[in-house]
């Protein structure tokens, strides 16, 4: 650890100055001065760790800027439905208003806490709530004057002038005022004994634990006080942190047991790189970055004026003893700006002995048994999800430290769930070739209803391969024959299979495939003996770029189960089928000329931090075609940059296909993380126009832009038959809990069969269709039949379920860009 | 004004009382006049103290920073062996709270000189004669060093009512210790060489023993019957360790049964033979049903993942026999559907035997606990042996009633015409 860093895990980053104090305190008043002429969008009250990014994406206003939906963006179509919403309204006395004043101190007092300890001695003038960072003074109430001018005295004996100058009054909607009951929640949950990691609060006294994967789960609750439609509320979330009971250095020893010393270094970089660590001495996390292989604690850094070493250091600072002298150490680069907007700071380093994992790697993710056993535990039923909130609630009006902090400001939240009414979309008809039908809405799925049904259309399978393992020889057959058997009722003309069987090794599978795999060939069906990455890797890579090819991989164990077989079977037959370019089913969609493309991306962290953009653009009427296009990023490039390119394809392969261009382009973004709506709303949408621009100087076809977010807190729950459910599929909120200053609505789409189910939030940031808001939700919502992976109603618009499996392919496992011959097809479905 | 000093006198006076504390491990320490509680953060990390109390007078200046103080997240994660309990009371030292009655060890940096001279005396009263500490570290300006500052006139802060000389803190220290029976050493911190003789420290520092020479004197047993707490708590926590017997059992479990799958896993390998693709399987679940499974998994729900029977597969192998012997059983064995490891096999892990010590010993606890399982001669852990039920999420679906939310499909819509276009 760096001298800063050291500093920096001490506490002393919050904004106490290290660098020339005169200057900086200049600095400091002169920005804030601007801020308060420019009102009070700027002013930001100190939070923990400084942090400027706004999560809650406040302040970006799209809807002012979309006329058809200033007035109303309700929708009207369905039934209505009675919800309750994970929001707590916020009751404050009435009038409510933040007083901000500037202090002034005569002569200028260079150290902020200094000058927070010479406002202490002035308790009786400004009451017991106030806020004060070193020059903007927050109070509840408004002082006699509006200029004060108090006395004190520094220990030196210094008088010391201090006028406080009234300079705003700031209503309750505010953004200050919001960022304000954010804070001083944050105090109450600290007030419950809940331990702070990351941006959420948890219960660490009443952990639960799978031991068998050295797995600790401390329940928590993430909350939000935020304007939403019609008031500010609070909303909250069960959530739960994982976090494990061993430190990164016995993780490591059993590590390099497990992949021997050759192959411990790059293994232990795949496993540790990216995951977030908790320490043993402060109450911080650190993100690993990478490994210092030639650093030990027995390695010094500069503390003052003189060299110390790691381990000297923990044990004169936090009498801690280090038993492996031999470990290497962490290194984690702080994004963070240095103290007052200074540079970045250098690395910390990391002693392994002192960190604890915490959350799951990606190998534990990809293990059924580990993600089992976690789901049992966090899986909550809408029951359980409420009763939670409600205790956590409870306990905020029970505890009296609690209740006073809140009432010395004045706020209080309301001891019950929000109640509101939410609409269900008419179902939908599932239109398959001449024949339509519905199925049964609580399931929104038709894998039922759809059998003995023939296919829109089916691509006929005339010259394909099947490769398998000589032990695999009886699965693979039984696969041949059963394929057969489910392939005519859906209309699927099927020829005998090349059977080819190869060595139970990567390169013989892959010679298998060199020599095989011609130029007629349809399709490649692989039997994998095991769920082994590295031979499924290197199939999607060589008929993915090499040689553009449909392929589908089927693991042996999946076909042993004889029962399942019929199931299975379906199944991969449907999958062939799309792969290759046929179509299952479709809904009706009452709009001519339009053009669905859906957005979404992957963050590969393993391989130099590459972002990877997939575009999927609808090409029918139907929605039961589509063009599919990926694209790399390196570091730092706007993924807005390559999907340009993209969409101009999208836009010729759709010309190619109806002699025409779109009327009409919707765009569903998805992949759009907390904090980065503006980026979208400023960039992405003169970009896509741009896009669209250079197919012709007269083309202009409306377009709308929706942002889809998967990964929000909202929940909401239906009471039927005097229980607390799920809201069914199709349940639709637009007013309430959305946002006064967005487009924007929710959609429960999927049916989740465990726990509760998480709407989709959608927010529609740009829109020139002049679509009625009932278009758009239930447009969307038919949208969410059109996966055909799945026989049901899934939780996101198709196009980006498509976009999100194309993206998480090439970046799992070919890592470049695909074979464009394959544009036109599903191919990694 | 300690610029003049390095490291600056205050850390200095800090560093005292550790290095005091390290050498003399008090059990329980308190810290009168405790400020923003910097002191009692740095004496957190001080495995011996088990009671660290802090008091002040003022109690905006304790809650400013007193949530500093409480466990971070890891403390929970890996208990310690030692017990810590933190209490935070606002107060005054004039005063007499029983709860500040049997410490080990009284600090009281730089705090008699914001006292009345009239106080000071009931200050020693109640420190020496009420709260009678095993030991006291008392640290106070030396007047005598004052010419040495620069540009100081009068005390050196606003708010010191005195500034002793070295003879007046003397002649105070050594009338204590006749009238309550303790020993004094005077010694202090910050010194400029060669004026050490005349002028002595900066801040002059008085460590005050409980003399024990004369055989144990009664100590003054003060009457029982004090209701009357004067302090007002602002702060308690009390930290996990493993003195507490719910953590311990948690923690002797969460060992026990890591161990115990650990060694299941193991054995289950080794009879199984190595490099069989099938042992493999524990490891990656990467593309297993192409598309299929993962998909579902994707398609959003963690609430979906399939339950296709993973999860390894034991070949039916009679094993039953194998590997017993009639003196304790020191491998796993099978036993019906289960595989059983013997509590001496899980004794030889170090944690393990950290946390129990002996065989015997982790017998009796683990009996207690309902979490594990034992044989019925309680010798050894039952596992099972894999989960070969295969989860038919299908079959317990509730959601099955036909709510009246759901309006039929709308066909035939054209919204073109609708919005007149």
């Amino acid at each position: 650890m760096t001298g800063r860093a050291r500093a920096r895990s001490r506490g002393r980053a919050r904004g106490q100055e290290t660098a020339a104090p005169g200057v900086v305190s200049l600095h400091e008043q002169l920005v804030n001065m601007l801020s308060i002429s420019a009102g009070f969008q700027q002013v930001k009250i100190g939070e923990r760790g400084g942090r400027r990014r706004d999560f809650h994406d406040a302040g970006i206003n799209t809807r002012q800027a979309m006329e058809h939906v200033r007035e109303s963006k309700s929708g009207f179509s369905g039934s209505p439905i009675e919800l309750k919403a994970n929001f707590f309204k916020i009751l404050s006395r009435p009038q409510w208003v933040l007083y901000q004043y500037h202090v002034d101190f005569k002569p200028v007092m260079e150290s902020r806490r200094l000058r927070s300890a010479l406002m202490y001695q002035h308790e009786e003038t400004l009451g017991k709530a106030r806020t004060f960072d070193g020059a903007l003074l927050f109070l509840p109430h408004k002082l006699h004057n509006t200029e004060t001018v108090l006395y004190s005295e520094t220990r030196m004996g210094e008088k010391v002038q201090i006028t406080v100058t009234l300079t705003n009054e700031l209503p309750p909607t505010s953004p200050v005022c919001l960022q304000f009951y954010n804070i001083i929640f944050r105090r109450v949950l600290r007030m419950l004994n809940m331990q702070q990691i990351g941006r959420h609060y948890y219960n660490p006294t009443d952990p639960l634990n799978i031991p068998q994967h050295r797995l600790t789960i401390w329940p928590g609750f993430t909350s939000t006080i935020l304007q939403y439609e019609s008031s500010i509320m609070l909303c909250t979330d069960v959530s739960h942190k994982v976090l494990r009971s061993e430190t990164v250095l016995s993780f490591m020893m059993g590590l390099r047991q497990q992949s021997g010393d050759q192959r411990f270094p790059e293994a232990c970089t795949k496993e540790l790189v990216g995951l977030i660590v908790l320490t043993k001495y402060n109450n911080k996390t650190y993100r690993i970055d990478d490994i210092a292989w030639d650093h030990t604690p027995n390695n010094t850094f500069k503390r003052g004026d003189s060299e110390i070493s790691f381990k000297d250091y923990y044990k004169a600072q936090y009498g801690l003893d280090i038993t492996d002298g031999n470990q290497v150490l962490l290194i984690s680069h702080m994004k963070k700006i240095g103290p007052s907007g200074g540079p970045p700071q250098g690395p910390a380093m990391l002693v392994p002995e002192f960190c604890y994992l915490t959350g799951l790697t990606d190998k534990m993710r990809a293990d059924f048994n580990i993600m089992k056993d976690l789901s049992t535990h966090t899986r909550l039923t809408p029951e359980q999800r409420e009763g939670r909130l409600n205790r956590f609630v409870g306990n905020i009006h029970q505890n009296t430290e609690a209740q006073t902090e809140l009432n010395t400001w004045g706020l209080n939240f309301d001891n019950k769930l929000l109640s509101l009414t939410g609409r269900v979309l008419p179902a939908e008809r599932i239109v398959q070739g001449s024949r339509t039908y519905e199925y049964n809405p609580w399931q929104a799925d038709w894998s039922k209803e759809m059998r003995g049904i023939p296919l829109i259309s089916c691509r006929p399978l005339e010259n394909w391969l099947m490769f398998f393992t000589r032990r695999n020889n009886d699965v693979a057959q039984a696969l041949l024959q059963t394929l057969n058997k489910v392939s005519t009722p859906l209309g699927i003309r099927m020829q005998r299979a090349i059977m080819v069987e190869y060595e139970d090794r990567q390169e013989s599978l892959l010679r298998a495939l060199q020599q095989n795999v011609k130029k007629e060939t349809q399709m490649v069906v692989v039997v994998l003996p095991s769920n082994r990455k590295d031979k499924y890797d290197s199939v999607k890579k060589y008929l993915c770029v090499d040689c553009p090819t449909p392929s589908q991989c089927v693991v042996a164990r999946t076909l042993a189960k004889q029962q399942a077989l019929m199931t299975v079977a379906t199944k991969i037959a449907l999958q062939i089928n799309c792969k290759m370019g046929g179509e299952l089913w479709s809904v009706e969609i009452p709009l001519k000329q339009l053009m669905i493309v859906g957005i979404d991306c992957y963050h590969d962290t393993a391989a130099g931090k590459r972002s990877i953009g997939a575009l999927v653009a609808s090409l029918n009427q139907g929605m039961s075609r589509w063009f599919s296009k990926c694209v790399l990023q390196n570091r730092g490039q706007e993924i807005m940059d390559g999907l340009k390119v993209a969409l101009q394809g999208a836009l010729k392969a759709w010309l190619k296909h109806n002699n025409c261009l779109p009327s009409r382009i919707i765009v569903y973004r998805d992949g759009v993380g907390d904090g980065m709506l503006q980026s979208v709303v400023n960039y992405e949408v003169p970009q896509i126009m741009e896009s669209i621009k250079t197919m012709g100087h007269d083309y202009a076809p409306k377009l709308t832009l929706v942002v889809v977010k998967k990964r929000i807190s909202s929940r909401f729950f239906a009471r039927i038959d005097g229980k607390l459910t799920n809201p069914p599929p199709g349940t639709c909120i637009d007013t309430e809990v959305t946002r006064p200053e967005w487009y924007d609505f929710f959609i429960v789409s999927q049916a989740v069969r465990m726990g509760s189910v998480s709407p989709t939030h959608y927010n529609v940031v740009y829109d020139s269709s002049g679509l009625k808001p009932d278009h758009m939700q239930r447009l969307t919502y038919k949208l969410c039949h059109m996966y055909y992976n799945w026989q049901g109603i899934i939780r996101v618009p198709a196009p980006c379920q498509y976009a999100h499996k194309l993206a998480f392919l090439v970046g799992q496992s070919i890592h470049r860009e695909p074979n464009m011959n394959l544009d036109d097809f599903l191919y990694y479905l | 004004m300690n610029t003049i000093f390095t490291p600056p006198l205050y850390i200095q006076r800090y560093e005292f009382v550790i290095d005091f504390v390290k050498e003399n491990k008090p059990k329980k320490v308190v810290d009168l006049g405790c400020n923003d509680c910097t002191l009692l953060r740095k004496l957190k990390f001080h495995k011996e103290i088990e009671l660290l109390a802090g008091l002040d007078i003022d109690c905006a200046v304790i809650r400013a920073k007193m949530y500093e103080l409480a466990p971070i997240p890891t403390d929970y994660l890996q208990p310690g062996d030692h017990p810590l309990t933190i209490e935070l009371y606002q107060g005054s030292v004039t005063e007499r709270d029983p709860r500040t009655k049997g410490f080990d060890l009284v600090t009281s940096i730089e705090l008699i000189e914001h006292l009345q001279l009239e106080d000071v005396d009931r200050f020693t009263e109640v420190v020496f004669g009420y709260m009678a500490p095993v030991a006291a570290i008392i640290s106070t300006p030396n007047a005598d060093f004052n010419p040495l500052l620069p540009g100081l006139t009068g005390f050196r802060h606003y708010d010191h009512k005195f500034e002793w000389t070295k003879v007046e803190f003397q002649t105070w220290a050594l009338k204590v210790c006749k009238e309550f029976g303790y020993v004094v050493a005077f010694t202090g911190v910050g010194q400029i060489p060669a004026q050490e003789e005349s002028i002595g420290f900066c801040s002059q520092i008085g460590v005050f023993q409980i003399d024990r020479s004369g055989g144990d004197a009664p100590r003054l047993q003060n009457n029982v019957a004090e209701e009357h707490l004067p302090y007002r708590v602002l702060y308690n926590v009390v930290y996990p360790s493993l003195c507490d017997s719910n953590i311990f059992q948690r923690t002797l479990v969460n060992e026990v049964l890591y161990w115990a799958e650990t060694l299941k896993r193991e054995w289950l390998e080794e009879i199984r033979g190595v490099g069989d693709e099938e042992s493999e399987q524990t490891d990656e679940e990467g593309c297993s049903r192409e598309g299929m499974d993962r998909e579902e998994s994707q398609t959003g729900e963690v609430e979906r993942v399939e339950a296709g029977g993973r999860g390894f597969e034991v070949e039916n192998e009679e094993v039953g026999g194998e590997g017993r012997t009639d003196m304790g059983q020191v491998e796993p064995y099978r036993e019906g559907q289960s595989v059983c490891v013997p509590l001496v096999r899980l004794c030889s892990c170090p944690r393990v035997q950290a946390l129990s010590g002996t065989v015997q010993r982790l017998t009796k606890f683990l009996l207690e606990n309902s979490r594990v399982q034992l044989t019925n001669d309680g010798t050894a852990v039952v596992l099972v042996d894999s989960d070969d039920e295969d989860l038919e999420w299908d079959e317990n679906f509730d959601n099955t009633g036909t709510g009246p939310f759901f309006v039929s499909s709308v066909e035939n819509e054209d919204w073109e015409t609708e919005l007149g276009q």
